[in-house]
């Protein structure tokens, strides 16, 4: 090794930090190795979590119970039992039976229940059996609807539209008074 | 690692299937209590409360699974409490597993945390369970 170093002494010089660099490397390579057995292991894990935020339930998925997010969800499979999220979607292919509950509720697909949302669409391909609560609905022609359309202000968590009714309730109550007594 | 890619290749024999696999994704506030079945792949970032019945499951990072999950690939990066066949797992640095992993090859990154037993199964153990996956103790 001396004999080797000695000959060669511009390259040890220099190649120090690269012959440090050579011990290092068999130490990378060995995690390496068990990234290649497990390729997938960290990248979409890591990756994923960053890329959306909204749950997709995918054609393929059947889920018996119950979903409940702060954020949105996207059905397009199964669910049997009650949805609570931001906002709904409900899927062409998708198939709900229980209750949506949302901000907003979009429905392509089946629902066999009920939906209860401050906005709610039925778009040409809904098929609902069951009653809709709602503050604002829009319903495409060739929508099915097979139960109650009913509006419903305050109930469905709507902080909006309750505070705005008690403002411009006062608001009456103190207008009035003061055109009685102009007239009086 | 030769065996384990003959088997993955034997156990899903169109490979048309494995670029259709359609995926779901519960997202990081969805929590789900119940069961959930797909004949494509699970990522869980949020919680479920149930029984797991995939193709592949992926328990991400922030993901929090107590109950059984039964798939053919397992890919654990999260918190685990529960029981988990399949025949391929691969728990990340990050797991956190408390239960049993039935399994038939596994790989565990450094910083995992187990606590329980890791039982190795034969290959027709698995055969029979995807025939009755709800039966099982």
């Amino acid at each position: 090794m001396t004999v080797f170093s000695r000959n060669v002494p511009e390259p040890t010089a220099s190649a120090k930090a690269p012959a440090r660099d050579k011990v290092d490397q068999p130490v990378p390579a060995a995690p390496d190795t068990y990234r290649a057995a497990a390729p997938t292991q960290g990248s979409p894990i890591m990756s994923s979590t960053q890329v959306s935020r909204v749950s997709v339930i995918s054609k393929a998925l059947k889920i018996t119970g119950q979903l409940e997010s702060t954020e949105d969800i996207q059905i397009e499979g199964e669910v049997e039992g009650d949805v609570r999220a931001v906002s709904v979607k409900v899927g062409g292919s998708a198939k709900v039976k229980g209750t949506v509950y949302g901000e907003q509720v979009e429905l392509a697909g089946t629902v066999n229940g009920k939906i209860e949302a401050k906005k709610v669409v039925l778009t040409s391909t809904a098929h609902m059996s069951g009653d809709v609560i709602h503050q604002e609905i829009m319903i495409e022609s060739g929508a099915f609807i097979d139960g109650h359309c009913r509006p419903e202000y305050g109930k469905t968590e709507g902080k909006a539209a309750p505070s705005v009714h008690k403002i411009v309730g006062t608001y009456r109550e103190q207008a009035a008074p003061v055109a009685q007594r102009s007239e009086a | 690692m030769p065996i384990l890619s003959r088997r993955a290749v034997s156990t899903a024999p169109p490979n048309h299937e494995r670029v259709e696999l359609p995926v779901s994704h519960l997202g990081k506030a969805l929590t789900v209590r119940g069961i959930l079945a797909t004949d494509g792949e699970l990522q869980v970032h949020g919680s479920v409360l149930g029984r797991i019945n995939a193709d592949r499951f992926v328990l991400a990072v922030d993901g929090y699974v107590e109950g059984d999950v039964l798939a053919r690939e397992a890919e654990i990066g999260g918190r685990f409490t529960g029981r988990i066949f399949a025949l391929t797992v691969a728990l990340g640095s990050s797991a956190e597993i408390t239960g049993r992993v039935f399994h038939h090859n596994v790989t565990v990154a450094k910083g995992a945390k187990i606590d329980g037993r890791m039982p190795w199964r034969p290959l027709n153990f698995f055969e029979s369970l995807k025939q009755i996956p709800e039966a099982q103790s």
